[in-house]
Protein backbone atom coordinates (compact mmCIF):
# COMPACT_ATOMS: atom_id res chain seq x y z
CA UNK A 1 0.00 0.00 0.00
CA UNK A 2 2.93 2.19 0.59
CA UNK A 3 4.21 2.52 -3.04
CA UNK A 4 0.92 3.58 -4.62
CA UNK A 5 -0.21 6.34 -1.10
CA UNK A 6 1.74 8.95 -2.33
CA UNK A 7 1.15 8.79 -6.29
CA UNK A 8 -2.49 7.62 -5.34
CA UNK A 9 -3.05 10.60 -2.88
CA UNK A 10 -1.57 13.45 -5.64
CA UNK A 11 -3.80 11.72 -8.41
CA UNK A 12 -6.62 11.84 -6.09
CA UNK A 13 -6.37 15.38 -5.49
CA UNK A 14 -5.42 16.51 -8.69
CA UNK A 15 -8.62 14.76 -10.13
CA UNK A 16 -10.67 16.38 -7.11
CA UNK A 17 -9.78 20.29 -7.26
CA UNK A 18 -8.00 21.08 -9.97
CA UNK A 19 -9.02 21.54 -13.75
CA UNK A 20 -6.60 20.86 -16.23
CA UNK A 21 -6.17 19.76 -19.82
CA UNK A 22 -6.26 15.76 -19.83
CA UNK A 23 -7.69 15.55 -16.39
CA UNK A 24 -10.73 13.17 -18.06
CA UNK A 25 -7.39 11.08 -19.70
CA UNK A 26 -5.76 10.83 -16.66
CA UNK A 27 -8.68 9.90 -14.81
CA UNK A 28 -9.31 7.28 -17.33
CA UNK A 29 -6.06 6.21 -17.27
CA UNK A 30 -6.25 5.51 -13.49
CA UNK A 31 -9.30 3.56 -13.55
CA UNK A 32 -8.13 1.28 -16.56
CA UNK A 33 -6.94 -1.75 -13.98
CA UNK A 34 -10.55 -1.77 -13.18
CA UNK A 35 -12.16 -3.08 -15.89
CA UNK A 36 -9.40 -4.60 -17.98
CA UNK A 37 -8.82 -8.19 -17.16
CA UNK A 38 -6.69 -8.54 -14.36
CA UNK A 39 -4.37 -11.48 -16.96
CA UNK A 40 -4.33 -8.53 -19.60
CA UNK A 41 -2.73 -6.34 -16.72
CA UNK A 42 -0.19 -8.81 -15.82
CA UNK A 43 0.54 -9.55 -19.75
CA UNK A 44 0.84 -5.70 -20.07
CA UNK A 45 3.44 -5.41 -17.13
CA UNK A 46 5.26 -9.13 -17.97
CA UNK A 47 5.94 -6.86 -21.60
CA UNK A 48 7.23 -4.09 -19.85
CA UNK A 49 9.40 -5.85 -17.75
CA UNK A 50 10.59 -8.24 -20.23
CA UNK A 51 14.22 -8.48 -21.62
CA UNK A 52 12.90 -6.24 -24.41
CA UNK A 53 10.15 -4.38 -22.96
CA UNK A 54 10.33 -0.72 -22.07
CA UNK A 55 12.02 -1.28 -18.57
CA UNK A 56 13.67 -4.61 -19.33
CA UNK A 57 17.28 -5.30 -19.35
CA UNK A 58 18.11 -4.67 -23.01
CA UNK A 59 16.78 -0.93 -23.32
CA UNK A 60 17.35 0.16 -19.20
CA UNK A 61 21.01 -1.30 -19.43
CA UNK A 62 20.42 -3.17 -16.17
CA UNK A 63 18.04 -5.36 -14.60
CA UNK A 64 15.46 -4.19 -12.37
CA UNK A 65 15.12 -7.64 -11.40
CA UNK A 66 11.37 -7.46 -10.59
CA UNK A 67 9.63 -10.59 -12.36
CA UNK A 68 9.32 -14.00 -10.68
CA UNK A 69 10.33 -12.07 -7.27
CA UNK A 70 8.16 -10.61 -4.24
CA UNK A 71 8.40 -7.18 -5.59
CA UNK A 72 6.45 -8.31 -8.26
CA UNK A 73 3.52 -9.49 -6.07
CA UNK A 74 4.04 -5.74 -4.69
CA UNK A 75 4.21 -4.01 -8.01
CA UNK A 76 0.87 -6.05 -9.49
CA UNK A 77 -1.30 -5.51 -6.54
CA UNK A 78 -0.76 -1.97 -6.40
CA UNK A 79 -1.30 -1.56 -9.84
CA UNK A 80 -4.57 -3.33 -9.65
CA UNK A 81 -5.32 -1.26 -6.23
CA UNK A 82 -4.26 1.78 -7.64
CA UNK A 83 -7.98 2.71 -9.40
CA UNK A 84 -10.01 1.76 -5.95
CA UNK A 85 -7.46 3.61 -3.86
CA UNK A 86 -7.98 6.55 -6.35
CA UNK A 87 -11.50 7.01 -6.92
CA UNK A 88 -12.11 6.30 -3.05
CA UNK A 89 -9.15 8.74 -1.94
CA UNK A 90 -10.79 11.20 -4.57
CA UNK A 91 -14.61 11.32 -2.87
CA UNK A 92 -12.78 11.63 -0.03
CA UNK A 93 -11.63 15.07 -1.33
CA UNK A 94 -14.81 15.86 -3.05
CA UNK A 95 -16.28 15.90 0.59
CA UNK A 96 -13.95 18.56 2.21
CA UNK A 97 -15.64 22.14 1.01
CA UNK A 98 -12.99 23.64 -0.58
CA UNK A 99 -14.21 27.35 0.54
CA UNK A 100 -12.27 25.81 3.81
CA UNK A 101 -9.17 25.84 1.57
CA UNK A 102 -9.76 28.90 0.07
CA UNK A 103 -10.17 30.21 3.57
CA UNK A 104 -6.75 28.55 4.82
CA UNK A 105 -5.04 30.87 1.71
CA UNK A 106 -6.15 33.88 3.29
CA UNK A 107 -4.87 33.19 6.18
CA UNK A 108 -1.58 33.31 4.98
CA UNK A 109 -0.95 29.81 4.45
CA UNK A 110 0.92 28.38 1.50
CA UNK A 111 -0.45 25.65 -0.65
CA UNK A 112 1.15 22.78 1.07
CA UNK A 113 -0.06 23.73 4.35
CA UNK A 114 -2.99 23.91 3.26
CA UNK A 115 -3.00 20.62 2.12
CA UNK A 116 -1.20 19.16 5.02
CA UNK A 117 -2.99 20.76 7.44
CA UNK A 118 -6.75 21.22 6.24
CA UNK A 119 -7.25 18.96 3.43
CA UNK A 120 -5.52 15.32 4.84
CA UNK A 121 -6.86 15.72 8.16
CA UNK A 122 -10.75 16.52 6.70
CA UNK A 123 -10.50 13.91 4.28
CA UNK A 124 -8.75 11.36 6.40
CA UNK A 125 -11.92 9.07 7.18
CA UNK A 126 -11.95 8.67 3.53
CA UNK A 127 -8.71 7.83 3.08
CA UNK A 128 -8.48 5.62 5.34
CA UNK A 129 -11.05 3.69 3.60
CA UNK A 130 -9.45 4.28 0.90
CA UNK A 131 -5.91 2.41 2.11
CA UNK A 132 -8.41 -0.41 3.21
CA UNK A 133 -10.49 -0.90 -0.07
CA UNK A 134 -6.64 -0.84 -1.78
CA UNK A 135 -5.76 -3.54 0.75
CA UNK A 136 -8.63 -5.81 0.10
CA UNK A 137 -8.13 -5.24 -3.49
CA UNK A 138 -5.10 -6.20 -3.25
CA UNK A 139 -5.64 -9.33 -1.58
CA UNK A 140 -7.77 -10.87 -4.00
CA UNK A 141 -5.62 -9.78 -6.73
CA UNK A 142 -4.87 -13.43 -8.72
CA UNK A 143 -4.73 -12.60 -12.37
CA UNK A 144 -2.08 -10.17 -12.72
CA UNK A 145 0.23 -11.25 -9.56
CA UNK A 146 -0.10 -15.36 -11.43
CA UNK A 147 1.37 -13.59 -14.77
CA UNK A 148 4.59 -11.69 -13.47
CA UNK A 149 5.52 -12.89 -10.04
CA UNK A 150 4.37 -16.37 -10.51
CA UNK A 151 2.80 -19.06 -7.85
CA UNK A 152 5.86 -19.89 -6.00
CA UNK A 153 4.83 -20.81 -2.21
CA UNK A 154 7.34 -19.27 0.59
CA UNK A 155 8.22 -16.55 -2.16
CA UNK A 156 5.70 -15.51 -4.11
CA UNK A 157 2.49 -17.37 -3.09
CA UNK A 158 -0.55 -14.66 -2.42
CA UNK A 159 -4.07 -15.52 -0.34
CA UNK A 160 -5.64 -15.64 -3.70
CA UNK A 161 -3.19 -18.03 -5.42
CA UNK A 162 -2.55 -20.03 -2.34
CA UNK A 163 -6.44 -21.13 -2.26
CA UNK A 164 -6.11 -21.97 -6.11
CA UNK A 165 -3.32 -24.35 -6.05
CA UNK A 166 -4.91 -25.83 -2.84
CA UNK A 167 -7.99 -26.68 -4.86
CA UNK A 168 -5.91 -27.65 -7.88
CA UNK A 169 -4.15 -29.82 -5.34
CA UNK A 170 -7.56 -31.21 -3.76
CA UNK A 171 -6.42 -30.49 -0.53
CA UNK A 172 -10.08 -28.88 0.42
CA UNK A 173 -9.30 -28.55 4.48
CA UNK A 174 -6.31 -25.64 3.94
CA UNK A 175 -8.59 -23.80 0.85
CA UNK A 176 -11.78 -24.26 3.28
CA UNK A 177 -9.11 -22.36 6.18
CA UNK A 178 -8.03 -19.33 3.42
CA UNK A 179 -11.35 -18.92 2.34
CA UNK A 180 -12.36 -18.35 5.88
CA UNK A 181 -9.65 -15.86 6.53
CA UNK A 182 -10.17 -14.05 2.98
CA UNK A 183 -14.18 -13.87 3.98
CA UNK A 184 -13.19 -12.49 7.68
CA UNK A 185 -10.72 -9.65 6.78
CA UNK A 186 -12.86 -8.70 3.16
CA UNK A 187 -16.26 -8.32 5.61
CA UNK A 188 -13.91 -6.69 8.50
CA UNK A 189 -12.50 -4.11 5.53
CA UNK A 190 -15.88 -3.65 3.63
CA UNK A 191 -17.42 -3.05 7.11
CA UNK A 192 -15.07 -0.53 8.44
CA UNK A 193 -14.75 1.70 4.88
CA UNK A 194 -18.70 1.70 5.06
CA UNK A 195 -18.34 3.19 8.58
CA UNK A 196 -15.71 5.23 7.46
CA UNK A 197 -17.28 6.90 4.35
CA UNK A 198 -20.49 7.24 6.27
CA UNK A 199 -18.92 9.47 8.90
CA UNK A 200 -17.09 11.34 6.08
CA UNK A 201 -20.09 12.74 4.66
CA UNK A 202 -21.02 14.56 7.56
CA UNK A 203 -17.90 16.51 7.98
CA UNK A 204 -16.44 18.87 5.33
CA UNK A 205 -17.79 22.40 6.70
CA UNK A 206 -21.45 23.72 6.70
CA UNK A 207 -22.63 24.14 3.41
CA UNK A 208 -25.83 26.50 1.81
CA UNK B 1 5.34 65.14 -1.49
CA UNK B 2 2.91 63.58 -3.38
CA UNK B 3 -0.24 62.74 -1.94
CA UNK B 4 -0.59 59.34 0.23
CA UNK B 5 -2.60 56.83 -2.04
CA UNK B 6 -6.04 55.89 -1.22
CA UNK B 7 -7.22 53.19 0.87
CA UNK B 8 -9.07 51.29 -2.29
CA UNK B 9 -8.69 52.21 -5.72
CA UNK B 10 -11.03 49.79 -7.54
CA UNK B 11 -12.41 49.21 -11.22
CA UNK B 12 -13.22 45.79 -11.63
CA UNK B 13 -15.31 43.74 -13.97
CA UNK B 14 -16.09 40.21 -12.77
CA UNK B 15 -18.03 38.00 -15.35
CA UNK B 16 -21.10 36.46 -13.33
CA UNK B 17 -24.01 33.57 -14.65
CA UNK B 18 -26.63 36.61 -15.52
CA UNK B 19 -24.49 39.80 -15.27
CA UNK B 20 -21.03 41.46 -15.30
CA UNK B 21 -20.42 42.95 -11.76
CA UNK B 22 -19.11 46.53 -12.36
CA UNK B 23 -17.65 48.75 -9.86
CA UNK B 24 -15.31 51.70 -9.80
CA UNK B 25 -14.45 53.16 -7.04
CA UNK B 26 -12.18 55.12 -4.92
CA UNK B 27 -11.50 56.27 -1.54
CA UNK B 28 -10.03 56.17 1.87
CA UNK B 29 -12.84 55.60 4.13
CA UNK B 30 -12.14 53.99 7.81
CA UNK B 31 -15.13 51.43 6.64
CA UNK B 32 -16.50 50.87 4.05
CA UNK B 33 -20.04 48.88 3.26
CA UNK B 34 -21.63 47.60 0.27
CA UNK B 35 -24.73 47.17 0.10
CA UNK B 36 -27.32 45.22 -2.24
CA UNK B 37 -30.06 42.72 -2.43
CA UNK B 38 -29.59 38.99 -2.54
CA UNK B 39 -27.42 38.04 -5.75
CA UNK B 40 -26.05 41.11 -6.41
CA UNK B 41 -22.69 40.01 -6.26
CA UNK B 42 -21.31 41.53 -3.38
CA UNK B 43 -19.93 38.23 -2.14
CA UNK B 44 -18.00 37.61 -5.61
CA UNK B 45 -16.89 40.88 -5.16
CA UNK B 46 -15.09 39.97 -1.44
CA UNK B 47 -13.43 37.54 -3.20
CA UNK B 48 -12.05 39.35 -5.50
CA UNK B 49 -10.61 41.81 -3.14
CA UNK B 50 -9.30 38.57 -0.84
CA UNK B 51 -8.25 37.21 -4.19
CA UNK B 52 -10.38 33.88 -4.26
CA UNK B 53 -11.26 34.36 -7.65
CA UNK B 54 -9.93 33.95 -11.31
CA UNK B 55 -11.73 35.24 -13.77
CA UNK B 56 -11.72 38.77 -13.32
CA UNK B 57 -11.17 41.98 -14.84
CA UNK B 58 -9.56 45.61 -13.74
CA UNK B 59 -7.55 47.29 -11.17
CA UNK B 60 -7.50 46.53 -7.39
CA UNK B 61 -5.32 48.46 -5.07
CA UNK B 62 -4.91 48.75 -1.64
CA UNK B 63 -3.25 51.59 -0.30
CA UNK B 64 -1.07 52.05 -3.20
CA UNK B 65 -0.13 48.45 -4.03
CA UNK B 66 -1.23 46.52 -6.69
CA UNK B 67 -3.38 43.59 -5.78
CA UNK B 68 -4.94 42.92 -9.31
CA UNK B 69 -4.11 44.85 -12.49
CA UNK B 70 -5.17 41.96 -15.38
CA UNK B 71 -3.57 44.45 -18.36
CA UNK B 72 -0.26 43.69 -16.72
CA UNK B 73 -0.59 40.49 -15.39
CA UNK B 74 -0.41 41.12 -11.91
CA UNK B 75 -2.41 39.19 -9.40
CA UNK B 76 -1.48 39.22 -6.30
CA UNK B 77 -2.27 35.53 -4.16
CA UNK B 78 -3.85 35.42 -1.38
CA UNK B 79 -1.91 34.42 1.26
CA UNK B 80 0.31 37.34 0.60
CA UNK B 81 -2.34 40.14 0.16
CA UNK B 82 -3.18 39.89 4.09
CA UNK B 83 -6.68 40.17 4.18
CA UNK B 84 -8.90 38.61 7.10
CA UNK B 85 -11.80 37.59 5.57
CA UNK B 86 -14.65 36.48 7.60
CA UNK B 87 -17.22 34.54 5.31
CA UNK B 88 -21.16 34.44 5.92
CA UNK B 89 -21.11 30.55 7.21
CA UNK B 90 -18.45 30.88 9.23
CA UNK B 91 -16.29 28.58 7.83
CA UNK B 92 -14.28 27.23 10.73
CA UNK B 93 -12.35 24.73 10.53
CA UNK B 94 -14.08 22.04 11.73
CA UNK B 95 -12.91 18.99 14.22
CA UNK B 96 -10.70 21.14 15.90
CA UNK B 97 -10.92 23.60 18.86
CA UNK B 98 -11.23 27.24 18.70
CA UNK B 99 -8.08 27.76 19.86
CA UNK B 100 -6.72 26.10 17.19
CA UNK B 101 -9.01 27.98 15.20
CA UNK B 102 -7.60 31.02 16.11
CA UNK B 103 -4.43 30.09 15.78
CA UNK B 104 -4.33 29.00 12.31
CA UNK B 105 -3.37 32.18 10.81
CA UNK B 106 -0.39 32.52 13.79
CA UNK B 107 2.89 32.18 11.32
CA UNK B 108 1.78 34.83 9.53
CA UNK B 109 0.90 37.43 12.21
CA UNK B 110 4.54 36.22 13.37
CA UNK B 111 5.95 37.38 9.95
CA UNK B 112 4.65 40.61 10.01
CA UNK B 113 6.32 41.59 12.69
CA UNK B 114 3.43 41.12 15.41
CA UNK B 115 3.30 40.06 19.11
CA UNK B 116 0.74 37.04 19.27
CA UNK B 117 0.15 36.37 22.73
CA UNK B 118 -0.40 40.40 22.52
CA UNK B 119 -2.92 40.27 19.92
CA UNK B 120 -4.46 36.57 21.03
CA UNK B 121 -5.26 38.26 24.32
CA UNK B 122 -6.16 41.42 23.14
CA UNK B 123 -8.70 39.63 20.39
CA UNK B 124 -10.52 37.12 23.15
CA UNK B 125 -10.73 39.97 25.57
CA UNK B 126 -13.01 41.75 22.95
CA UNK B 127 -14.54 38.93 22.32
CA UNK B 128 -15.36 37.56 25.33
CA UNK B 129 -14.18 34.38 23.77
CA UNK B 130 -11.65 33.13 26.85
CA UNK B 131 -14.31 30.37 27.69
CA UNK B 132 -14.55 29.30 24.46
CA UNK B 133 -11.12 28.21 23.56
CA UNK B 134 -11.18 24.65 24.39
CA UNK B 135 -14.28 23.98 22.95
CA UNK B 136 -15.02 21.98 19.71
CA UNK B 137 -16.41 24.31 17.00
CA UNK B 138 -19.22 21.49 16.23
CA UNK B 139 -20.83 22.91 19.64
CA UNK B 140 -20.68 26.64 19.69
CA UNK B 141 -23.83 28.75 18.52
CA UNK B 142 -24.15 30.84 15.84
CA UNK B 143 -23.14 33.52 17.53
CA UNK B 144 -20.07 32.38 18.90
CA UNK B 145 -18.95 31.04 15.66
CA UNK B 146 -19.27 34.77 14.39
CA UNK B 147 -17.26 35.91 17.09
CA UNK B 148 -14.51 33.02 16.87
CA UNK B 149 -14.52 33.73 12.67
CA UNK B 150 -13.80 37.38 13.31
CA UNK B 151 -11.43 36.63 16.24
CA UNK B 152 -9.20 34.61 13.55
CA UNK B 153 -9.38 36.87 10.92
CA UNK B 154 -7.87 39.63 13.40
CA UNK B 155 -5.30 36.64 14.63
CA UNK B 156 -3.41 36.88 11.85
CA UNK B 157 -2.04 40.56 11.04
CA UNK B 158 -4.24 41.49 8.76
CA UNK B 159 -4.15 44.75 6.89
CA UNK B 160 -7.66 44.94 5.82
CA UNK B 161 -10.66 42.89 7.27
CA UNK B 162 -13.49 41.81 4.62
CA UNK B 163 -16.85 41.01 6.23
CA UNK B 164 -19.49 38.94 4.73
CA UNK B 165 -23.17 39.37 6.15
CA UNK B 166 -21.64 39.43 9.61
CA UNK B 167 -25.18 39.20 11.34
CA UNK B 168 -27.03 37.46 8.45
CA UNK B 169 -27.00 34.24 9.78
CA UNK B 170 -27.82 35.44 13.16
CA UNK B 171 -31.45 35.86 14.26
CA UNK B 172 -32.26 39.60 15.09
CA UNK B 173 -32.21 39.07 18.84
CA UNK B 174 -28.70 38.03 18.18
CA UNK B 175 -27.85 40.38 15.47
CA UNK B 176 -27.78 43.01 18.07
CA UNK B 177 -25.80 41.26 20.28
CA UNK B 178 -22.99 40.76 17.68
CA UNK B 179 -23.31 44.49 16.58
CA UNK B 180 -21.63 45.67 19.41
CA UNK B 181 -18.76 42.95 19.02
CA UNK B 182 -18.19 44.62 14.79
CA UNK B 183 -18.10 47.98 16.36
CA UNK B 184 -15.77 47.49 19.27
CA UNK B 185 -13.69 45.57 16.57
CA UNK B 186 -13.80 48.57 14.18
CA UNK B 187 -12.80 51.05 16.93
CA UNK B 188 -9.85 48.72 19.20
CA UNK B 189 -8.43 47.52 16.13
CA UNK B 190 -8.82 50.24 13.42
CA UNK B 191 -8.15 48.13 10.84
CA UNK B 192 -9.82 49.20 7.38
CA UNK B 193 -12.92 47.35 6.95
CA UNK B 194 -14.91 45.72 3.77
CA UNK B 195 -18.57 44.94 4.80
CA UNK B 196 -20.93 43.83 2.26
CA UNK B 197 -24.75 43.41 3.64
CA UNK B 198 -27.94 43.58 2.30
CA UNK B 199 -29.33 44.95 6.02
CA UNK B 200 -28.94 49.05 5.98
CA UNK B 201 -28.50 48.98 9.86
CA UNK B 202 -25.37 47.21 10.23
CA UNK B 203 -24.01 49.16 7.41
CA UNK B 204 -24.90 52.25 8.93
CA UNK B 205 -24.10 51.61 12.65
CA UNK B 206 -20.24 50.12 10.74
CA UNK B 207 -19.60 52.57 7.71
CA UNK B 208 -18.36 55.71 6.60
CA UNK B 209 -18.96 54.93 3.32
CA UNK B 210 -21.65 52.97 1.50
CA UNK B 211 -21.86 51.76 -2.32
CA UNK B 212 -24.66 50.40 -4.07
CA UNK B 213 -25.10 48.08 -6.11
CA UNK B 214 -27.90 46.53 -8.23
CA UNK B 215 -28.00 43.74 -10.99
CA UNK B 216 -24.14 44.60 -11.25
CA UNK B 217 -24.13 47.79 -11.08
CA UNK B 218 -23.34 50.81 -9.00
CA UNK B 219 -26.36 53.36 -8.06
CA UNK B 220 -25.44 54.75 -5.60
CA UNK B 221 -22.29 55.97 -2.98
CA UNK B 222 -22.05 58.54 -0.17
CA UNK B 223 -22.19 58.29 3.50
CA UNK B 224 -24.74 55.70 4.68
CA UNK B 225 -27.81 58.35 5.98
CA UNK B 226 -27.39 60.07 2.46
CA UNK B 227 -26.90 56.70 0.43
CA UNK B 228 -30.39 54.59 2.12
CA UNK B 229 -32.38 57.71 1.96
CA UNK B 230 -32.01 57.96 -2.09
CA UNK B 231 -34.96 57.18 -4.04
CA UNK B 232 -34.30 53.65 -5.69
CA UNK B 233 -32.01 52.48 -2.74
CA UNK B 234 -34.74 53.14 -0.55
CA UNK B 235 -36.65 50.70 -2.24
CA UNK B 236 -34.31 47.62 -2.04
CA UNK B 237 -33.57 48.49 1.43
CA UNK B 238 -36.93 48.20 2.57
CA UNK B 239 -37.68 45.41 4.08
CA UNK B 240 -35.01 46.15 6.90
CA UNK B 241 -36.80 49.40 7.02
CA UNK B 242 -34.65 52.78 7.12
CA UNK B 243 -33.22 53.09 10.35
CA UNK B 244 -31.94 56.45 11.85
CA UNK B 245 -28.54 55.33 13.70
CA UNK B 246 -27.69 58.09 15.88
CA UNK B 247 -24.33 58.28 18.40
CA UNK B 248 -25.25 59.50 21.77
CA UNK B 249 -23.44 59.88 25.10
CA UNK B 250 -25.36 58.74 28.51
CA UNK B 251 -26.46 62.14 30.13
CA UNK B 252 -28.49 60.50 32.65
CA UNK B 253 -29.72 57.55 33.82
CA UNK B 254 -33.38 57.34 35.56
CA UNK B 255 -35.33 54.41 36.80
CA UNK B 256 -36.52 52.60 33.17
CA UNK B 257 -35.09 55.00 31.08
CA UNK B 258 -32.02 56.98 29.79
CA UNK B 259 -31.40 60.19 28.72
CA UNK B 260 -28.99 60.27 26.08
CA UNK B 261 -27.75 63.47 24.18
CA UNK B 262 -27.02 62.84 20.54
CA UNK B 263 -25.07 64.57 18.05
CA UNK B 264 -21.31 64.77 18.05
CA UNK B 265 -20.30 67.99 19.21
CA UNK B 266 -22.14 67.04 22.50
CA UNK B 267 -24.88 70.14 22.31
CA UNK B 268 -27.79 70.42 23.91
CA UNK B 269 -29.87 68.09 21.99
CA UNK B 270 -31.37 64.94 23.90
CA UNK B 271 -33.65 62.39 23.78
CA UNK B 272 -35.46 59.52 26.18
CA UNK B 273 -34.64 55.88 25.75
CA UNK B 274 -35.47 52.61 27.37
CA UNK B 275 -32.46 51.79 29.70
CA UNK B 276 -29.25 51.49 27.89
CA UNK B 277 -27.51 49.51 30.82
CA UNK B 278 -24.55 52.04 30.55
CA UNK B 279 -23.08 54.70 32.69
CA UNK B 280 -23.33 57.70 32.60
CA UNK B 281 -20.69 59.09 29.76
CA UNK B 282 -20.42 55.89 27.67
CA UNK B 283 -20.86 56.22 23.96
CA UNK B 284 -24.13 54.23 22.52
CA UNK B 285 -25.78 53.72 19.24
CA UNK B 286 -29.01 53.69 18.70
CA UNK B 287 -31.98 53.74 16.22
CA UNK B 288 -35.38 55.23 15.13
CA UNK B 289 -37.37 53.95 12.02
CA UNK B 290 -38.11 56.41 9.60
CA UNK B 291 -41.59 54.86 9.60
CA UNK B 292 -41.51 55.16 13.83
CA UNK B 293 -41.33 58.84 13.95
CA UNK B 294 -44.13 61.39 13.24
CA UNK B 295 -43.91 64.96 12.27
CA UNK B 296 -45.54 68.40 13.58
CA UNK B 297 -45.56 71.93 12.42
CA UNK B 298 -46.55 73.20 15.91
CA UNK B 299 -45.36 72.58 19.04
CA UNK B 300 -46.89 69.57 20.26
CA UNK B 301 -48.41 69.69 23.93
CA UNK B 302 -49.77 66.93 26.03
CA UNK B 303 -48.18 63.86 24.47
CA UNK B 304 -47.19 60.87 25.67
CA UNK B 305 -44.37 60.42 23.33
CA UNK B 306 -41.18 61.77 25.32
CA UNK B 307 -39.24 62.96 22.31
CA UNK B 308 -39.79 66.55 20.18
CA UNK B 309 -36.70 67.73 18.73
CA UNK B 310 -36.65 70.56 16.95
CA UNK B 311 -35.92 71.14 13.52
CA UNK B 312 -35.71 72.20 9.19
CA UNK B 313 -37.06 70.19 6.31
CA UNK B 314 -34.11 69.63 4.33
CA UNK B 315 -35.51 67.39 1.79
CA UNK B 316 -38.44 65.50 0.48
CA UNK B 317 -38.19 63.34 -1.88
CA UNK B 318 -40.46 60.76 -3.17
CA UNK B 319 -38.86 57.06 -2.86
CA UNK B 320 -41.38 55.27 -4.82
CA UNK B 321 -43.81 53.73 -2.29
CA UNK B 322 -43.86 56.43 -0.02
CA UNK B 323 -42.51 60.07 0.79
CA UNK B 324 -38.99 60.53 2.60
CA UNK B 325 -38.29 63.86 4.34
CA UNK B 326 -34.84 64.75 5.68
CA UNK B 327 -35.32 66.97 8.57
CA UNK B 328 -32.04 68.64 10.23
CA UNK B 329 -32.65 68.73 13.86
CA UNK B 330 -31.97 72.18 15.19
CA UNK B 331 -29.05 73.18 17.85
CA UNK B 332 -26.44 70.87 16.14
CA UNK B 333 -28.25 67.85 16.22
CA UNK B 334 -28.27 65.04 13.36
CA UNK B 335 -30.57 64.46 10.43
CA UNK B 336 -33.46 61.95 10.32
CA UNK B 337 -35.30 60.78 8.01
CA UNK B 338 -39.44 60.56 8.47
CA UNK B 339 -41.49 58.60 6.31
CA UNK B 340 -44.45 60.44 5.44
CA UNK B 341 -47.35 59.96 2.84
CA UNK B 342 -48.29 62.46 0.18
CA UNK B 343 -51.31 63.48 2.06
CA UNK B 344 -49.50 64.30 4.90
CA UNK B 345 -46.94 66.19 2.67
CA UNK B 346 -50.42 67.96 1.07
CA UNK B 347 -52.28 68.80 3.95
CA UNK B 348 -49.14 70.29 6.16
CA UNK B 349 -48.06 72.35 3.27
CA UNK B 350 -44.53 70.53 3.67
CA UNK B 351 -41.59 72.39 1.92
CA UNK B 352 -38.12 72.36 2.07
CA UNK B 353 -37.29 75.33 5.21
CA UNK B 354 -40.07 74.49 6.97
CA UNK B 355 -40.15 74.32 10.39
CA UNK B 356 -41.24 71.16 12.30
CA UNK B 357 -41.24 69.02 15.47
CA UNK B 358 -39.91 65.33 15.21
CA UNK B 359 -42.30 62.74 17.67
CA UNK B 360 -41.27 60.07 19.07
CA UNK B 361 -41.78 57.44 21.48
CA UNK B 362 -39.37 56.50 24.27
CA UNK B 363 -39.36 52.67 23.23
CA UNK B 364 -39.55 53.40 19.10
CA UNK B 365 -35.63 54.11 20.55
CA UNK B 366 -33.26 50.50 19.65
CA UNK B 367 -30.54 50.58 21.07
CA UNK B 368 -27.62 48.78 19.68
CA UNK B 369 -24.31 49.38 21.72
Amino acid sequence: MGCIFVPGIAVAYLLSRKEFVGKHVLSALATLPLVLPPTAVGYLLLKVFAERGLLGRETLGFDVGILLTGKAVIFACSVMAFPIFVRTAKLAFDEVEPRLEDMGKTLGMGGCRVFFSLSMPLASRGLVAAILLGFARSMGEFGATVIIAGNIPGKTQTLASAIFTAQQRGDDDSAATLLWVALIVGFAIVYTTERLSMRQASVGGSRK
Amino acid sequence: MSASPPIFDIDLKIPLQEFNLELAYSGSPRSLGLFGVSGSGKTTFLECLAGLRRREFGQVAFEGEPWLDSTKGIRIKSRYRNVGYVAQDHLLFPRRDVRSNLEAGKKRLLENGLNFEEVFRNVISILELETLLDRKVELLSGGERQRVALGRALCSGPRLLLLDEPLASLDTGLRLRILPYLMKVRDAFRIPMVVVSHNPLELQALCDEVLVVSRGRLIGKGSPDEVFSAAGVFELAKDGGFENVLTGTVLECNNRTDTVSIGETGGSVSIRVPTTGEEVGQRVFCSIASGDAILSVQEPAGLSARNCLQGKVEAIFDSGSSILSRVEVLEGGPAMIVELTQDAVDDLKLAIGSDVYIIFKTNSVRILV
